[in-house]
């Protein structure tokens, strides 16, 4: 009885901690993802930009 | 009292879409009988052991069949700019939403008073012993559905995954009201009146209902409005 | 700014950790009638509440969206939600461990289980929802309306099931009882712990609120470079 009072208690500490691991991996997956998807969409819009500018000045020739 | 007079010419609007059409009434209706003759395989319908489950299998299956009648409730009005209209005319947002719960509750009492009498005849309960208290219980437990349905059948009715979205919002929400529900009806079916255990679980629907009618009342607007 | 406040909040929230544990451990004796396993009562309990706060700060922050309309209120009030589910489910499962040493069984229907589960059920719609809305203003209403309408469920459950299903240890905090239930010893490490998992919880929506910022400004910029 008592060795597997103590199992379980250890159960019950890793299921809590695993838990939260398991939300903070996500978390920062997550970050990442977005971070980088940020910098795609930037690079987009520069690139963008200086294309505007490119066709601009091909005009002004 | 006018917007309560509105709320009424919404729901008689709806009910006579309905009845004309019968869409959601007749696959509510076919879907309970469906469902009450399934359950007929799943347990011995003539032990004694029905009478303890029999609450829980007939508002199992209004609580679904609910989800056919509500589903339309709005979704019935998008065709056409119908809502748009609606929400453009001089009605309170308020009455809309009360008046869509109107229709759903008297289209779901139909349903209710259908299965009842396949239920009485397939499983051969006398549901009918006690017919004050089965009111109070039928009433009130189909306004609570009528009125969740109502404004989460008005808040998705724009979404792309609506269908999907609906009962995983709903049914956790309508949990307690059916605890009450099967509770109250499980004792009727035995063919004993209620006592006080059961008045207990009618006050717990009655605090539902006039809850969420008001949170319902007072966010009509967000609800509704974009 | 907020990163190094999201950073100390969770390194205090470890120290503060590290010392409940070695207290736990190598300094509070083995309980006299449960033996080692009631340590599980140190996270069971305050996360059921930091979870239970946080639904309830969430109301408040979905009320805000609500009467302003301004989205960061959204974004917290959903980070908060997402936060108070983690904490919910750590609450669910070392109870349901706990239980099957004390109680012999995994689950039982007593009002706090289920209105625990009726919580995550909510919650958990709450987020699937919120994934299959794509229009920023239309998800905001639709989760604060969600938060509003299941918050008052979760007390409508609680108070209903309360008078007749019971099988929960009832309340030993001093704070409930009076004092005299919980040994002080044992009742300082509790909120000890309580305040650390807070000061996690703190942590983890500060980060996520963070993210939620972040996608905004994919958003508005994809608008842009499509306007463009």
């Amino acid at each position: 009885m008592d060795a597997r009072n103590f199992t379980f208690m250890f159960y019950g500490f890793t299921a809590a901690w695993l838990i939260v691991l398991i939300y903070v991996v996500s978390l920062a997956r997550r970050g990442a993802r977005l971070k980088k998807e940020l910098e795609n969409v930037k690079q987009l819009i520069h690139s963008e930009d200086t294309a505007r500018e490119q066709r601009l000045e091909d005009r002004v020739r | 009292m006018k917007p309560l007079y509105q709320a009424f010419s919404v729901a008689r609007k709806d009910l006579a879409v309905e009845f004309r059409t019968k869409e959601s009434l007749n696959a509510a209706a076919a879907f309970s009988v469906a469902i009450l003759l399934l359950f007929s395989f799943a347990f011995d319908p003539f032990s004694d052991t029905i009478h303890e489950l029999a609450g829980g299998l007939l508002w199992l299956t209004f609580a679904f069949a609910g989800a056919l009648v509500f589903n339309r409730g709005f979704s019935r009005e998008l065709p056409n700019e119908c809502l748009d209209t609606l929400l453009a005319s001089p009605l309170e947002p308020s009455s809309l939403l009360i008046g869509k719960a109107i229709g759903v509750f008297f289209l779901l009492l139909i349903v209710e008073v259908i299965s009842l009498c396949v239920f009485g005849i397939f499983y051969g309960m006398r549901w009918w012993l006690h017919p004050g208290e089965l009111a109070l219980t039928c009433g009130l437990t189909t306004w609570g559905i009528a009125i969740v349905g109502s404004v989460f059948g008005a808040l998705t009715v724009n979404l792309r995954l609506r269908e999907l979205m609906l009962p995983v919002i709903i049914y956790p929400l309508l949990i307690p009201l059916l605890i009450g529900a099967i509770e109250t009806t499980n004792t009727l079916l035995i063919e004993q009146p209620f006592t006080g255990y059961e008045w207990l679980w009618a006050k717990v629907l009655l605090v539902f209902d006039i809850v969420f009618t008001s949170l319902a009342v007072a966010l009509a607007e967000t609800i509704l409005v974009n | 700014m907020r990163e190094k406040l999201a950073i100390a909040l969770a390194a205090a929230g470890g120290a503060l950790l590290v010392y409940n544990l070695y207290q736990m451990f190598l300094v509070l004796p083995d309980e006299a009638m449960q033996g080692a396993i009631y340590r599980i009562l140190f996270f069971h309990a305050p996360a059921a509440i930091v979870g239970m706060v946080g639904y309830f700060v969430a109301l408040t922050f979905s009320v805000l969206y609500l009467s302003s309309k301004d989205l960061r209120w959204d974004s917290l009030a959903a980070s908060i939600v997402e936060v108070s589910l983690v904490f919910s489910l750590i609450n669910i499962c070392t109870g349901s461990i706990w239980a099957r040493i004390i109680w012999g069984i995994w689950w039982t229907w007593d009002y706090r289980l289920t209105s625990a589960l009726v919580c995550v059920l909510i919650f958990a719609g709450y987020l699937m929802l919120r994934r299959a809305i794509d229009e920023p203003t239309q998800r905001g209403r639709l989760s604060a309306a969600l938060c509003i309408f299941g918050c008052v469920d979760v007390v409508i459950v609680w108070k209903s099931i309360e008078w007749f299903r019971n099988q929960h240890p009832g309340p030993v905090l001093s704070i409930r009882t009076g004092g005299g239930h919980m040994d002080p010893a044992m009742e300082r490490i509790f909120w000890l712990n309580g305040l650390a998992l807070l000061l996690i919880a703190i942590a983890l929506v500060l980060i996520r609120t963070r993210q939620e910022a972040t996608t905004r400004e994919i958003d508005s910029l994809r608008r842009l470079a499509h306007a463009v």
